[in-house]
């Protein structure tokens, strides 16, 4: 019994980190209608922005958010200002613009083998930084604290989203364009610009993932395409554009893979997380929170 | 037209005359030719065999050749197999018919070796193997092929042989193990010889865990190995995973006795920085190490340096160790007769020389054509004061001069 407890607290802490991940994705989904396939890309970049800073200026993992948010922020602007904004104009007719898909596809690459051919193929982790390695003994249980403050991260990451979306006037115009772009255009809200916000946006989010991801995992190059398809299921699971449904949606994921194991190999658990999608798509295609036909 | 055409003829005729003469020395050269991967997915390697070889065949060379053929020297031919079986066939049918080669070797991918070993077998060529794997290849009751290097199925063999040796040393008693391992074809394959040899040594298995080596949280893998308290723990792994693992364990105090790996992920040189010291104190099995205990293999390592800036592998050790194999058969054969070199190769016996350089004592073919004596060596991660390294510990005639294994895990 303790021992499912502990299982438990483990998968949801993973789970919000993986929830976190997937908000990104997510709110860039919801603005500008795409699916961002560069987004694991996006969380390396976050991951080794957060890494240099660690390591170059020694300071607690959280605190290199100071350096890594307006990074990540600037990062994804411009991207979507330089690289993804022309595309989007040659296909201004068309309300789900596939070529935009495969352009966030060309920048997966490039990003992944620019880390490869400026960072290298190794393994690398910060040995020394305060929360590495430390848990809460708390009786039998053992809880890991550098998942702990990601979990804190992630909460407080989705609630300061949504109080932007809808407290601020600029919240409240990236919800009118992801709404309806032509009508928000016609109330004299420049669309392009609300997409470069939402991308940086987007962008800082996964930076905030990377900073939670630092203290205790491994950067590597291509880190972010072990993360990619769990955030995919995860904005599926809890409907694409909603920011709890992420969060909820990684969380469900992460106690499957903590849980699961106990009771059958972990090859297995893969297996469960995999048809709980598909099961998705079939039965719920617009997730746990999302609206059913469009929003 | 005529007087051209006699003239024509003549200068053939002096050209054919000239060729002769120069293909008159040609006869004390032993051709080799060589099949590696030398573009492609395993260039590298392929490259660093071929370094290792190259390096030996120049010091057999300078030695004076092969004494008994009037100190005839051996002739390296290379061909790019670039990892394809079908070129490698290729190359091998061009080297036998078009090059006239008198004995094969390579081909460093197992996929490529065996095919390659059914063209030898059929033109009656002998094709030594340095380094390919795979079980199959001397398993074909071919009578042309030899193998240095130590079977795939016999890593989990000598896993066994160093635990059991383990607690003779310590007169220790490891009742309990946990297989942990990645799910793809490499993992399940040690799986499937850990679980043979676990039941022949009368171990209980308490865990056995394939993961996806893509798992981005193993902590739930690391629970089940500390609910099921192994005596000892065999792993698997990739780089990544690796990682993940040894530092998981640490957080979650995961402390068996001895912790056994399988080279792999636990041997890539980020392994030790990336884990740092939660990796001191493993155990992992491998071809070769640069401090194993043997006279000549630290200055042939520095050569080998020297000459092309890192360290030789277990795998080009077994490359170099080949080509004194070579001639060691070619002296007591006398003779570039295909058949004559393979008779000679059946009945190699070296127990000393360069080649052996080896983590073990002889080379010796048995009648597959394997090197029965290949054995790997198992290292321990330490910190001996220069921070943390890879100390050769088993066989116990290999262990570095003055080092004691620590065993269980403090």
């Amino acid at each position: 019994m303790i021992h499912l407890l502990e299982d438990t607290i483990n998968g949801v802490l993973m789970g919000s980190i993986y929830g976190l991940a997937a908000l990104g994705l997510t709110l860039i989904f919801g603005v500008l209608k795409v699916i961002n396939f560069a987004h694991g890309s996006l969380l390396m970049v976050g991951m080794y922005a957060a890494y240099w800073a660690v390591l170059l200026t020694g300071v607690h993992p959280y605190l290199a958010l100071v350096f890594v948010l307006p990074l990540m922020f600037a990062f994804g602007y411009l991207l979507q200002a330089v690289v993804i904004q022309p595309i989007f104009k040659a296909e201004r007719e068309v309300r789900e613009p596939i070529t935009v898909i495969i352009v966030t596809t060309g920048v997966w690459y490039i990003l992944d083998n620019l880390a490869l051919l400026v960072f290298g193929p190794q393994y690398r982790n910060i040995q020394d930084n305060p929360l590495r390695g430390r848990m809460i003994e708390a009786g039998e249980m053992l809880i890991s604290v550098p998942k702990l403050w990601g979990f804190c991260a992630a909460v407080a990451t989705a609630a300061l989203i949504w109080l932007f979306l809808q407290k601020t006037r600029m919240g409240r115009a990236v919800r009118a364009t992801s709404l309806d772009r032509d009508a928000a255009s016609l109330q004299g809200i420049n669309p392009y610009k609300i997409y470069n916000i939402a991308f940086g946006l987007g962008t800082a989010v996964a930076g905030v993932a990377g900073v939670a991801l630092v203290p205790f995992y491994n950067i590597f190059p291509t880190v972010g395409v072990l993360f990619d398809i769990k955030c995919f299921i995860i904005v599926v699971l809890g409907g694409l554009g909603s920011i709890g449904g992420a969060l909820l949606g990684g969380m469900i994921i992460g106690v499957i893979e903590s849980v699961g194991p106990q009771f059958m190999t972990a090859t297995w658990t893969e297996a469960i997380v995999y048809g709980l999608f598909l099961g998705f798509l079939f039965l719920r295609p617009s997730g746990l929170f999302g609206v059913k036909y469009d929003w | 037209m005529k007087i051209v055409r006699i003239l024509v003829a003549s200068i053939a005729c002096c050209g054919w005359l000239l060729g002769a003469a120069a293909e008159a020395p040609a006869q004390a050269v032993v051709k080799v030719g060589n099949i590696l991967p030398l573009s492609g997915p395993s260039a590298s390697v392929g490259l660093q065999n071929k370094q290792a070889q190259d390096m030996a065949v120049q010091e057999i060379n300078d030695a004076g050749g092969i004494k008994s053929l009037g100190g005839a020297k051996i002739q390296m031919l290379y061909a790019d197999s670039e990892s394809k079986p079908e070129k490698g066939v290729a190359e091998a049918e061009r080297f036998i018919n078009t090059e006239k080669v008198h004995i094969l070797t390579g081909a460093w991918n197992s996929a490529v070796s065996y095919p390659v070993s059914a063209v030898a077998e059929r033109y009656q060529i002998p094709f030594l193997v340095p380094v390919s794997v795979a079980d199959k290849i001397t398993e074909q009751g071919f009578k042309y092929v030899f193998r240095i290097a130590a079977k795939d199925s016999w890593w989990t063999r000598d896993q066994f042989a160093f635990l059991k040796d383990l607690q003779a040393e310590f007169n220790a008693k490891v009742a309990t193990l946990a297989f942990v391992y990645e799910n793809g074809d490499w993992g399940k394959g040690f799986a499937e010889g850990w679980k043979k040899h676990a039941q022949a040594g009368g171990y209980k298995v308490v865990l056995d865990e394939p993961y996806p080596s893509t798992a981005t949280d193993l902590s739930p893998v690391v629970q089940k190995i500390k609910r099921a308290n192994p005596d000892v723990l065999l792993l698997t792994s990739n780089a990544a995973d690796a990682i993940l693992l040894t530092n998981t364990m640490a957080e979650y105090k995961v402390k068996p006795k001895a912790i056994v790996a399988s080279g792999g992920g636990h041997a890539d040189p980020s392994y030790l920085k990336a884990a740092g010291k939660n990796a001191r104190y493993l155990f992992d099995i491998v071809e070769w190490e640069t401090d194993v205990n043997k006279p000549g293999a630290k200055e042939t390592n520095e050569k080998f340096k020297k000459l092309y800036g890192y360290n030789l592998t277990g795998e080009s050790v077994d490359a170099y160790a080949a080509m004194y194999v070579l001639a060691d058969a070619l002296e007591r054969a006398a003779s570039t007769d295909p058949r004559a070199i393979r008779d000679a190769l059946a009945k190699t016996r070296l127990t000393k020389g360069p080649a052996m350089i080896v983590g073990y004592d002889a080379i010796e073919f048995d009648e597959s054509g394997q090197n029965k004596h290949a054995a790997l060596v198992m290292v321990q991660v330490n910190d001996l004061g220069k921070g943390l390294e890879r100390i050769t510990v088993w066989p116990k005639a290999s262990r570095r001069a003055g080092y004691k294994p620590v065993f269980p895990i403090p």
